[in-house]
């Protein structure tokens, strides 16, 4: 039996619908307009696509944006300072440091100047901490956007073993403390494990986050079981030619080889479509989450872990 | 004359912990002017009086001066954080202990958050639990790295180990969880809604157990050489009502499975309050770095 596809993309087109009404809903009932502000210093190319869609929508959810584009040797004092205005604005609900930043700036530093309150990224040091002992904390959004596919999908997570593969701490660690916190028996599995496909095996819900493309093979999945795929990687596609500039044309595959694991699991993530559009969708439902807590309201439902 | 053999399967956290003192004590002479360690007991409670206690006794042989406070039971919150917030900025200050439990009407959390990472040598606050996710390990819960301690103890390295911590609690499962994945273990966290522990445990080579069950943990679910820390603490009376005090661990009948095995009482407690003044060095270490003291 074929898998599950687990859609991401249009899961994460209801959950933007569901920001949008918590945001009408905070306009209409208290006058409020939840705001996230994203700094982007410096002229990567990356960066800006992601900025440029980010702060897209925000606005298409009726937020507000502030979008600050700061040169890329702007010194550590200003963009200091920048962060410590935006602390203090209370328009302002969630702050956004893309990264990374340019090689002169202490990265720590900078994310850990940011009120953790505002921190929609979740990579401030308190909120990672507050995460890993179960208290309310801001969410980092790729992880966040893995659980809600995964309750979305099976209800209750209770009891359920789970491997994460990878320890990254914007990924691989915060996502098992979320598995942790949905009580499930959380294995993480890294560049050190010794068995990682016969550990796999015995998983009833994988999630890759290694980005290696096509590390995870259908044998190392248990039949039945979910694959959550947050690898991105762009790899050459001979079979689609060569383009115009002569180059072999490339496309994205996750960390799961789809077509093997497709064959075993229960439930997929495909990539592109899966994960990644959870992950701006998260930042808005953190905004909102941010802005209901820092007026006092109450939080809206099923937005955040 | 009894011969006493002492069992070499047994992990005994008095040595540990001697060894630990004795390295803080050096650190201490070397620095000469170092400051104290403080501690703060709101109301009077007398389990917390044996832990203070203990923790006194730790810190003379260490030779840091200990400052024992008891605040009144009805000392509001705000004086509490004020309190504490004095103490992060007086030089005499190298650390704070903040005893729990605590009355109903003080919020621990809150006060927890008080007291500075450069000087939180529980490492209570959110913000040092978050430089333990990353991987910086140097101010970690007490229980916590002292179970970590006597795993190293076994002399095996911890890199690509199969790790089983049963329980998952925020002072200690949680915080060893993270200490161990950063030394490389790869470490499977189970807990009350875990359909089988067993399945997970029989694999592991290192077994943690701190769910305060006694005898949760049998010979059928270890691995033959494994070693197996217990961190529970429960108290138990007999038939007769002797009172005694047990791990979550059956210890008599999985030493003869396991490799190694830390003893309750005798194993992880003694280690704990080493751990703590070790923690205390490390402040006086990170507060000369940040300039904070000369």
């Amino acid at each position: 039996m074929a898998a599950t596809i687990i859609d991401g993309k249009g899961f994460a087109g209801t959950i933007r619908e569901q920001v949008a009404g918590h945001v009408a809903r905070l306009k209409e009932d208290h006058g409020l307009t939840p705001g996230l502000a994203v700094v982007l210093v410096g002229e990567d190319p990356a960066s800006q696509v992601y900025v440029r869609s980010k702060g897209k929508q925000t606005v298409e959810c009726g937020m507000a944006s502030f979008e600050h584009k700061l040169e890329a040797d702007t010194s550590e004092a200003d963009l200091l300072a920048l962060i410590a205005r935006l602390n203090a604005d209370p328009a302002v609900h969630g702050i956004l440091v893309q990264l990374p930043l340019p090689g002169h700036l202490d990265e720590d530093l900078v994310i850990n100047a940011i009120d953790p309150a505002k921190d929609v990224d979740g990579f401030h040091i308190s909120n990672v901490g507050l995460l890993a002992t179960g208290q309310k904390s801001m969410v980092p959004c790729t992880p966040l956007g893995c659980l809600m596919l995964l309750r979305a999908h099976h209800g209750r997570l209770s009891g359920m073993n789970a491997v994460v593969i990878g320890r990254s701490n914007i990924v691989g660690k915060p996502m098992a403390q979320l598995l942790l916190g949905d009580s499930c028996t959380v294995t993480i599995a890294h560049s050190r494990t010794r068995d990682i496909q016969e550990l796999c095996r015995r998983a009833d819900i994988v999630v890759a986050a290694v980005g290696r493309a096509e590390m995870v093979t259908g044998d190392w999945i248990k039949p039945g079981a979910t694959v959550i795929d947050v690898g991105i990687n762009r790899i050459d596609a001979p079979e689609k030619g060569t383009g115009e500039d002569g180059r072999v044309k490339t496309r994205l595959v996750g960390d799961c080889e789809y077509d093997s694991c497709a064959a075993v699991a229960g439930a997929i993530t495909p990539v592109p479509g899966g994960v990644g559009p959870m992950t701006i969708a998260c930042l808005l439902a953190n905004t909102v989450t941010a802005c209901c807590r820092a007026n006092g309201l109450a939080e809206p439902e099923g937005l955040t872990a | 004359m009894n011969i006493v053999v002492k069992d070499p399967r047994l992990l005994m956290g008095r040595l540990v912990r001697d060894r630990i003192l004795s390295e803080v004590a050096s650190y201490v002479n070397k620095a000469g002017r170092i400051g104290k360690l403080v501690s703060i007991s709101i109301g009077e409670v007398p389990e917390i009086m044996i832990y203070v206690r203990n923790q006194a006794a730790a810190a003379r042989a260490a030779g840091l001066g200990f400052d024992q406070q008891l605040w009144s039971a009805d000392i509001p919150q705000e004086a509490c954080k004020a309190a504490i917030q004095a103490m992060n900025d007086d030089p005499e200050v190298l650390g704070v202990i903040l005893q729990r439990p605590v009355p109903a009407h003080i919020n621990v959390r809150s006060l927890q958050s008080a007291i500075h990472p450069l000087k939180d040598v529980e490492g209570m606050n959110p913000a040092s639990i978050g430089n333990i996710v990353y991987n910086d390990v140097a101010m970690a819960p007490c229980t916590a790295a002292a179970a970590v301690e006597l795993i190293r103890e076994t002399g095996l390295t911890l890199e690509g180990l199969e790790v089983v911590m049963v329980g998952h609690s925020e002072i200690v499962g949680k915080p060893a969880a993270n200490m161990l994945m950063a030394a490389g273990a790869t470490v499977t966290v189970c807990h009350h809604m875990t359909r089988s522990v067993a399945m997970h445990s029989r694999r592991a080579d290192v077994v943690l157990v701190a769910v305060g069950k006694p005898h949760l943990i049998g010979a059928d679910m270890i691995k033959p050489g494994a070693v197996v820390i217990d961190i529970g603490i429960n108290q138990m009376t007999g038939a007769d009502g002797a009172v005694t005090i047990v791990g979550d661990v059956d210890t008599d009948a999985v030493s003869q499975v396991a490799g190694w095995i830390t003893p309750v009482p005798g194993g992880v407690g003694p280690v704990t309050v080493a751990i703590l003044m070790r923690n205390a060095v490390n402040a006086h270490r990170r507060q000369t770095d940040a300039g904070w003291i000369g």
